[in-house]
């Protein structure tokens, strides 16, 4: 462990650190561009000059390409380094067009930043800028050229981690170019990265253009609901409305990544037809009615049919919170039937895999990441799992070999990430034997449950995805409770009422059912066939948990107030013309709220903090850690 | 005065496979491979001072020395025929002339080296020096001189012809490799230095045409002779230098390593044009600072050079009389450089056009007494470049503020260019 001193700090960090960690390390940032953690050094932007005063090298450095050596005396704030630093921001402002006022990025842009620190405020430069056109990159991604201070981190990304090809650096001197060959959308699945990745506004979020600063983010930790993988992120939003999300580094799970479904695909948030408030028989009504109304239906129900053919329904998307109240209200409500899924397949599925999960037997994506051999069983990560592709990709980089197992494992997958594959028809051809951490994937999607079961222990280390954000969680009550696959209940004929919670239910298998009741915050099949909806809020105006596919349960925490978001509202609504303390649609709650209010209506003691009994230890869960695995005993990795 | 590298030459035409065989071409070849380990090839090219004629004069077989005995795997040699360097066209003539020298010293270094596969990265221009290599790599081949058990010995090496892409930069050693990878031409950091890890990741030695050449009559002569070649005991050997300009007689000439930069212009050159005074010249390639009268008596080897303040680079020397206005000249210099700046690092790709803008405003009377301290930052600073073509842009910025601050105080103050009917430089300031 090489000891240095940076600016009179003694610092010991691992050999093969470099300065410029090592001193972040104890809290001196060394500006830098073409570093990124993800991507590593390159020396390529000359910012993060120091100056070595003693030691085994001396002179001024680049920090970022110099390992820390035992002995070292470094200095960031020498005349000679600080002169060096201000020359590169000079340079880069050379052509820079200074539009701050107009670029997305002002406010979260390290250019901007390190441009003010440096004290960069004198042109003397006086030539003409040079300019260059932009493209058109399909809806996402926004391209402003002349903002570009050549880092290349674009390209190392797109290239290097994402593995496409059809974008990249083109000319020379100073001239380079980072676009496409031709205007036209990304190809890559994770192009979105580049808009987090770009340290200045070249590349921006085109579905939240010119709409807020950085300053005016409402944010916060958060987790992505589109698969269940739980890639970690931080979802942006101003005025009710869900502008962007960003990814949020996760080692243990996703990395500094997120895949374009999870940043792109959360337009549901601001749907104007979300439902905003509680409506029994397609009339807005007020939280009690609705209530008592849901309460009085199903007493009505039972008296006409019988007690107990109700059927309680969770879903792999509703939150762990709501969830673990679902068997507590089919108890009070006496109803006979508890699903958390509404297929016998899907169900077996999923808690097939997840009575197979246990000690440190799963595969997290840093697992997959640091693999050495990699199989895909019947899956396809582009829609059961992305980022699982780019962990894949990390992996193949390093030599891991990729094997395609089964009819359902597609080969579009490996070139989505530039991987080369092998295909295979079962997955004893795999030779796991030879390889000393290899991994196997499979999804709930294809795989059936005795293949699920081979894998999960079949001694390779495993991930099945499942589902939904919650899946595992869903399973894992079900299995608990003893629930049963919805179909399977109205198959039986005794179900003559449903309440669904966040659940989506196939509109058919409701034919017949005379009482639907719905919980949900989208507009789904079931809220328009429902008698009675009681408006839930989305994961982004709330706080709650999520157990991914590997057992991890992730914390989540509000990031905006729920109510109508200003932008779409008819001229009725704004200006407002009532005067109120809330926003109108404010009156949505969480589902597990609404199920508590159930609850106390039927005698329990009001629920203040839903996740008791086994789940307690997951109160504390830290939104900002790396959670905590259900399955193993072991700390969380 | 005995010749080395020019000792096949014919007048006006190409050395045949036949007259350079029958004049004793290929004796080193057979003697080094019957005779020598391959480490007694690389102790004769240590013992003779043999020093890279790329540009920066490294001792070739200690750069051998570096390239580990035991790693599996291949391990390459380059040799580099970019030679796009202003003023500087030694490798062409040698090429042009004779490429059988070339081929030969190749096939004694890849003994030497354990190489079984070597290159010629070869500039897009040079077509008549790239059919001669083309010609030369078959003849030798069906002469069983190259490919598979070469002369029964059991060695086995083989040389590709690669023509480049086009860009100055493809000539920095890394950069090279990178292009003949098919990657951009950008260059690599060091370390690891291509000896240990270079291309496709094995052991890699890169040598320009000129150093290669001089080593089959090393082997044959051995390095007393080949040291004893020189004007002066601290060199070794023999020079290509070529020389362009307002002297009488521009060509390449073979000269005695350290034979004076003046006998070089006197007796060599002819002298100047008729009507025409010595002012300054670029004495080792565009990237080296001037000289100036004053350096006439400064013996033209690696060490001299640089104790005179620049460096012997790569012998291209280029000539200046009194009518030219030095401010240009270093102008026209950095645009060269900066339009081949290869774009990854930030000083060279900006610093360079901006250093283009300063000269330019000085040239054309906008200058400020300010800018001079402005383009000593960039001499300075641009030393922290990635690669070694920013520093070496800032060579003739370097002499410039060092032998002709007058003459940019002249513009400055006269607001204006002092030498009517030198070339003017009225472009745009970035050099598009
Ligand atoms: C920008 C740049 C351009 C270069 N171009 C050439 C070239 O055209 N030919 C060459 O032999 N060396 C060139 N070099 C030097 C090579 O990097 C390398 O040092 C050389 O080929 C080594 O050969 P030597 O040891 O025989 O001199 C260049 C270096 C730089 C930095
Ligand atoms: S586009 Fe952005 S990320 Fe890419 S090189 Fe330019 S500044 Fe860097
Ligand atoms: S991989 Fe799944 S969890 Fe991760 S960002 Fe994409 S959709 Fe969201
Ligand atoms: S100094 Fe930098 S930009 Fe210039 S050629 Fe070298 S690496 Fe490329
Ligand atoms: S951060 Fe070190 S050179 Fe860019």
């Amino acid at each position: 462990m090489p000891k240095l001193t940076i600016d009179t700090i003694p610092v010991e960090v691992p050999a093969g650190t470099t300065v410029l960690e090592a001193a972040r390390k104890v809290g001196i940032v060394i500006p830098h561009f073409c570093y990124h953690p993800a991507l590593g050094s390159v020396g390529a932007c000359r910012v993060c000059a120091v100056k070595l005063l003693d030691g085994p090298v001396k002179g001024l450095q680049m920090s970022c390409m110099l390992p820390a050596q035992d002995g070292m005396v470094v200095s960031t704030t020498d005349e000679e380094a600080q002169a060096m630093r201000r020359h590169v921001i000079e340079w880069l402002m050379l052509n820079h067009p200074h539009d701050c006022p107009v670029c997305d990025e002002g406010g979260e842009c390290l250019l901007q930043d390190f441009t003010v620190a440096g004290g960069h405020g004198i042109r003397r430069y006086q030539g003409r800028k040079r300019t260059h056109s932009n493209q058109f990159l399909g809806p996402h991604i926004e391209h402003e050229m002349n903002r570009c201070i050549q880092c290349y981190r674009c390209a190392r990304f797109y290239q290097e981690v994402a593995g496409g090809s059809d974008f990249g650096v083109m000319g020379s001197a100073s001239r380079v170019y980072f676009g496409r060959f031709r205007d036209g959308e990304l190809e890559s699945p994770f192009s979105g990265n580049l808009v987090d990745i770009c340290p200045t506004g070249v590349f921006t979020d085109k579905t939240a253009r010119f709409r807020a600063r950085y300053w005016d983010y409402e944010m916060a930790p958060s987790v992505c609901p589109h698969c269940s993988l739980g890639c970690n992120t931080v979802p942006a939003a101003r005025y009710r409305e869900m502008l962007k999300v960003m990814a949020r580094r996760n080692d243990a799970v996703n990395g500094w990544f997120i895949c374009d479904q999870g940043r792109f695909g959360n337009g549901a948030v601001n749907d104007p037809a979300r439902p905003r408030a509680p409506h029994i028989g397609g009339e807005e009504a007020s939280w009690d009615d609705a209530l008592d109304r849901l309460l009085f239906r199903i007493g009505e129900l039972y008296d006409l049919y019988g007690a107990g053919c109700l059927a309680v329904v969770g879903s792999p998307r509703l939150p762990l919170e709501g969830a673990v109240l679902l068997p507590r209200l089919a108890e009070l409500l006496g109803a006979r039937f508890l699903s958390y899924f509404v297929t016998t397949e899907e169900s077996t599925r999923h808690t097939t895999a997840v009575s197979l999960l246990k000690g440190d037997t799963v595969a997290s994506q840093s697992d997959v990441r640091n693999s050495d051999c990699i199989a895909i069983v019947d899956c396809d990560l582009m829609e059961e799992g992305p980022m699982l592709a780019l962990a894949v990709r990390q992996a193949w980089r390093q030599g891991a070999p990729l094997f395609l197992v089964g009819k359902h494992a597609p080969l579009a997958q490996a070139q989505a990430i530039g991987v080369e594959a092998v295909q295979v028809d079962i997955p004893e051809e795999v030779p796991f034997g030879i390889f000393d951490r290899p991994v196997i994937i499979c999804g709930a999607r294809h795989s059936t449950p005795a293949t699920i079961a081979r894998i999960m222990k079949s001694g390779t280390t495993p991930i099945c995805l499942l589902s939904g954000p919650n899946a595992c969680g869903a399973a894992l009550l079900a299995r608990q409770h003893g629930a049963v696959p919805l179909a399977e209940a109205i198959a039986s004929g005794q179900v003559k009422g449903v309440i669904g919670i966040e659940a989506d239910i196939p509109a058919e298998l409701l034919e017949g059912v005379p009482l639907v009741a719905a919980m949900d915050w989208r507009p789904t099949s079931l809220t328009e066939k429902a008698d009675i909806i009681l408006p839930t809020t989305a994961w982004v105006e709330m706080d709650g948990t999520f157990v991914n596919a590997e057992g991890r349960a992730q914390r989540f925490r509000r990031v905006m107030q729920p109510g109508l978001p200003i932008r779409g509202q008819g001229p009725a609504l704004h200006p407002p013309r009532a005067h109120r303390m809330l926003p109108p649609g404010n009156s949505i709650r969480p589902a597990w709220q609404v199920i508590a209010a159930l609850l106390e209506r039927l005698g329990d003691e009001p629920v203040s903090e839903p996740l008791g009994d086994e789940w307690e230890r997951l109160r504390s869960l830290d939104p900002e850690g790396e959670g905590i695995c259900l399955f193993t005993e072991k700390e969380p990795r | 005065m005995e010749l080395l590298l020019f000792r096949h030459n014919k007048p006006g035409r190409c050395t045949t496979f036949y007259e350079y065989r029958a004049e004793g071409g290929f004796a080193a070849l057979r003697k080094g491979l019957a005779e020598y380990s391959p480490d007694q090839v690389q102790q004769l090219v240590i013992d003779s001072g043999l020093r890279g004629r790329g540009g920066a004069g490294f001792p070739t077989g200690k750069k051998w020395s570096f390239v580990p005995r035991d790693l599996p795997g291949p391990r390459w040699l380059i040799c580099n025929c970019d030679e796009m360097e202003p003023g500087t066209y030694k490798d062409r003539v040698l090429l042009e002339a004779n490429p059988y020298a070339l081929v030969e010293g190749m096939i004694l270094a890849a003994y030497a080296l354990g190489v079984r596969h070597a290159f010629v990265f070869i500039r897009r221009g040079y077509e008549t020096a790239a059919t001669n290599l083309r010609r030369a790599i078959d003849e030798a081949r069906q002469a069983g001189l190259l490919g598979d058990n070469i002369l029964g010995s059991g060695f086995s090496c083989h040389i590709d012809l690669h023509v480049s892409a086009g860009r100055y930069i493809c000539g920095e050693e890394t950069a090279l490799m990178n292009a003949l990878e098919g990657r951009r031409a950008n260059p690599r950091s060091k370390p690891p230095f291509p000896a240990i890890k270079g291309l496709w990741g094995g052991p890699t030695v890169v040598n320009n045409v000129e150093t290669l050449a001089n080593v089959p009559a090393i082997v044959l002569n051995g390095p007393a002779w080949f040291k004893g070649l020189a004007a002066i005991p601290e060199a070794a050997g023999t020079k290509l230098f070529c020389i362009s300009g307002h002297v009488r007689n521009s060509a390449c000439f073979e000269l005695p390593m350290g034979i004076t930069f003046g006998k070089i212009i006197d007796n060599h050159c002819g002298g100047m044009r008729p009507g025409s005074r010595f002012k300054a010249c670029i004495p080792g390639g565009a990237s080296t600072p001037y000289f100036t009268a004053d350096h006439f008596n400064v013996p033209m080897d690696f060490d001299s050079v640089a104790r005179a303040g620049s460096r012997l680079g790569t012998g291209g020397i280029v000539v200046f009389d009194e009518s030219v206005c030095m401010v240009a000249v270093t102008l026209n210099l950095v645009r060269f450089y900066a339009r081949e700046s290869c774009g990854w690092c930030t000083p060279c790709r900006e610093g360079l056009p901006f250093v283009v803008e300063i000269l330019t405003r000085i040239e054309q009377g906008n200058g400020t007494a300010d800018d001079i301290e402005l383009l000593r930052e960039h001499v300075r600073l641009l030393n922290h470049a990635f690669c070694a073509l920013a520093p070496g842009a800032m060579g003739p910025v370097e002499g410039l503020l060092r032998l002709f601050e007058d003459e940019i105080r002249e513009h400055i103050l006269h607001k204006g260019c002092p030498f009517a009917g030198a070339p003017h430089y009225t472009g745009g300031a970035d050099g598009k």
